[in-house]
Parts: structure tokens; C-alpha cells; sequence
């Protein structure tokens, strides 16, 4: 026995208000950069003195003796405008993006080596905002048969980034670009979790084992 | 007519800057190796601290690593919701103005067992020096008490340095000297001390 309806709206309409109540799928970088930009938002302090004049959320209620705000285009105004943003937008974009290539060619770092101190130097101001820096990473194992590494920046993902042996030294090497910051990172030495001998160790041994931490500089130090 | 053009310029303004603003980010979605109710406990928590204002990234590479070890669900949510904690500690000690490395950097050194009044100290003593950040050392001292020296000596010897503009590079030197001479056994506060006087007496020997 079914229920008796007794909405007075019509069913069509009930079902389109519960599909419009329902939660939307919103993609995580739309999510993550609302968030940041709420949480950067100017918060209200004891100063701030509420003036009805200056409130303008009170967009309902037209007050005579306030003069209009409103913008008024005419139509070719507004396509004239449009076409000039368009054109300005699209010169910003094209501008970033060769800034961004041209310098990721013309950049040739010497590599750093990964916990001996010297991957506290800066990398060289370009006046873009590339400023990786390779880091060389070295571990001595020379009975290991497959040595890679996983870390905060290369999602700990242990199949992205493997060390190459050099046969002549018994040395697992690899060479990074790093943007700036501070990476936490481990060896996985013949799928075993080993932090690097050479450099700071992590005090966060959730997991097991604890950590290594490479310090990477954007800027003179 | 008039709102199609005013809709277009909006669309125009809002695409060009959009795009122009893009920079690599890093990957903030949650593995899919974990269940949809972990992933939603986590983004909650993840959620929190960006409104704090505290940095998220450590928070997503904590989840990452706990996958990556094989940690059950319940595991990574602790550990999320400890460096979460840990990471407002931090700020907290720090102080609002500290860069987001300052804060995972303090988190850790939280977690190494030096105090949070041991990083407002050290907060203090770098402000001298305006806005140089306090990463390296908060990095070396975690590395220290992680290693067996007393945290309290630790976070003494290292603010001493600070205070003594002590560049970030000998710093590093200094912790790679103390982990030498406690690999070779020396005893952490004998080591801890000469080379904190070593340091400073080179300091004082380059002073001008």
C-alpha cells in the first residue's frame, strides 16, 4: 500500500526539488582552491563597525537617496569589451607558458647531492617561477639488486623513481628536479624501507621506520 | 542582446585568468586503494586544516605513505589526524607568520619531543633577523633529538646558534658533525656541546 502524497505540489515538481537537493560532484582542485581561498578571506575583526550605509548585501531593497550602481553596456560596448578581455587573457596565457618553457630548456643545473648540507643552495633567481633544483640521490648498497625512490614528491609511488647502479662504485644514483620546500622521502632497497643514511631523519614513524628529509631552496639563503 | 554580450565579456575575463593563474600543483586527491568512507573522514580532516590555514600537503603525502606502507584505513586517519594536530601546534608555537615548510618543519620537531615553547623561542631568536626562515634549524633539530640527544639540550644548543646568526649551511654541517661523533660513540651531550662551542667560537673568530 502506497503512501498518500500529501504534498500539494504536483509529483514532477517534487522530484525535480529532490534532485536539486541532492549533492553535486564537485572536482577536487575546484574543491581545494575554494577552500584556500576561504580560508585566506579577511576575517572579521573587533574594529570592524557595521554602517548600514556601506552594507551592500542589502541588494533587495533600493534606497532612493543612493544613486545607482549598476553598470549599463550597450550591446556592441559589451562585445567590443568581451573581444578586448579575450584578446588580453589569452596574451597573459600565451606569455606565462612560454616564460615557463623557454626557461625549463635554457636550465641547466649542476646537481646537488641529496643530506651532505648542500642542498640548502639556492637555485639561480630567473625571475620566473621554475626554480627546481636536480638533487642527486646516492645510496651505498652494493649487494642490493633493485633500489628505487619514494617521497612526498613522487607520491610514494615505489615503481616512479628506481636508482641506477654504478658498477664501478656499487653507488644507487638518481637525479631530481625538485621544486622548493621540504621533501620527505625513503630508499625502498630490494622492498624494504630504509631512510637515507646521509641526510635528517623525520621523526614521523607512523608507518614503521622513519623518514629522510631533503631541503630544497627557491631562494638565496 | 546586451546580456549575451555582458555574459561573454564575464566568460572572456574569467577564462583568461583563470588560465593564466595555472601552476603545477601537486596531486591532492586521495588514493583509491582506500574506502569512500575513509576518503570522505579524510578530506574532512584535510578540509579543516586549509581553513585553518594550516599547509595540506604534508597531510596528503602522510595519506600517500600510509598506502604506500600498506597501513590499514584506520592508521592513516590517525596519522593524518596526529601531524593535523601536530601541524596547529606548530603554528601555533611559530606563530601566524610562519611559512608553510616552518610549519611541517616545527610539526616534526613537535614529534621529535621538543617543546612548543622551545620553538617560540626560537622564533624569537630568528626575529632578529627578520624574515629568514626557521626551516633548516627546526630540521636540524628534529634530526638531533630523533638521534638520542636529550631534546631539551638539543633545542638549548640549537636556539644558542640561531641567536648567533649562524648561517643555514653550518648548521647542517653541525648536525652531520654531531652524527658523526655519535656514530663514533661519543656521548650526545659531549657532543652535542663541543661542537655548539666549536661553532660559535668559529662565529665569534669571523666576526668583523
Amino acid at each position: 500500500m502506497s503512501e498518500p502524497d500529501k504534498s500539494p505540489n504536483p509529483r514532477w515538481l517534487n522530484e525535480i526539488s529532490d534532485e536539486l537537493r541532492e549533492g553535486v560532484p564537485v572536482r577536487a582542485a575546484w574543491r581545494s582552491r575554494l577552500l584556500d581561498e576561504v580560508a585566506h578571506a579577511r576575517r572579521p575583526s573587533a574594529d570592524d563597525t557595521y554602517d548600514d550605509r556601506a552594507d551592500d548585501t542589502s541588494v533587495g531593497i533600493p534606497d532612493p537617496a543612493r544613486p545607482s550602481r549598476g553598470i549599463v553596456l550597450r550591446p556592441l560596448t559589451a562585445l567590443a569589451a568581451a573581444v578586448l578581455f579575450a584578446a588580453l587573457g589569452a596574451g597573459v596565457t600565451y606569455a606565462t607558458l612560454s616564460a615557463r618553457g623557454g626557461t625549463a630548456v635554457a636550465r641547466s643545473d649542476a646537481p646537488r647531492s641529496a643530506g651532505r648540507g648542500t642542498t640548502l643552495a639556492s637555485a639561480a633567481r630567473t625571475g620566473d617561477r621554475d626554480d627546481r633544483e636536480t638533487v642527486r640521490f646516492t645510496l651505498t648498497a652494493p649487494n642490493a639488486a633493485h633500489v628505487a625512490i619514494v617521497g612526498s614528491f613522487n607520491e610514494w609511488n615505489p615503481v616512479a623513481t628506481p636508482l641506477v647502479r654504478d658498477p664501478a662504485t656499487g653507488m644507487w644514483i638518481v637525479s631530481l628536479r625538485l621544486p622548493p620546500g621540504r621533501h620527505v622521502y625513503a630508499f625502498v632497497v630490494d622492498g624494504n624501507v630504509k631512510a637515507d643514511p646521509a641526510a635528517p631523519r623525520a621523526a614521523d614513524d607512523d608507518f614503521g621506520s622513519s623518514n629522510s628529509v631533503v631541503l630544497v631552496s627557491g631562494s638565496a639563503s | 542582446m546586451m546580456r549575451v554580450g555582458v555574459v561573454a565579456l564575464v566568460l572572456a575575463m574569467a577564462t583568461g585568468t583563470r588560465t593564466a593563474a595555472q601552476e603545477p600543483q601537486p596531486d591532492r586527491t586521495l588514493p583509491a586503494q582506500l574506502s569512500a568512507s575513509t576518503r570522505a573522514t579524510l578530506e574532512r580532516l584535510i578540509d579543516s586544516a586549509r581553513v585553518a590555514g594550516l599547509p595540506v600537503d604534508p597531510l596528503y603525502s602522510k595519506v600517500r605513505e600510509g598506502v604506500f606502507r600498506s597501513a590499514d584505513d584506520a592508521r592513516v586517519i590517525a596519522a593524518v589526524q596526529r601531524l593535523g594536530r601536530d601541524l596547529g601546534d606548530a603554528r601555533s608555537a611559530l606563530g601566524d607568520s610562519a611559512a608553510g615548510e616552518e610549519i611541517a618543519a616545527g610539526a616534526n620537531a613537535l614529534r621529535a619531543g621538543i617543546k612548543p615553547a622551545d620553538l617560540s623561542r626560537l622564533r624569537e631568536s630568528r626575529g632578529r633577523r627578520g624574515d629568514h626562515p626557521l626551516t633548516v634549524a627546526l630540521v636540524v633539530l628534529a634530526d638531533l633529538a630523533t638521534r638520542g640527544v636529550p631534546p631539551a639540550m638539543a633545542a638549548a644548543s640549537v636556539n644558542e646558534l640561531v641567536a648567533r646568526n649562524v648561517s643555514d649551511g653550518s648548521l647542517m654541517s653541525f648536525r652531520q658533525n654531531v652524527e658523526r661523533d655519535l656514530v663514533g660513540g661519543r656521548p650526545a651531550a659531549s657532543a652535542l656541546d663541543a661542537r655548539t662551542k666549536s661553532l660559535i667560537d668559529d662565529a665569534e673568530r669571523r666576526r668583523p
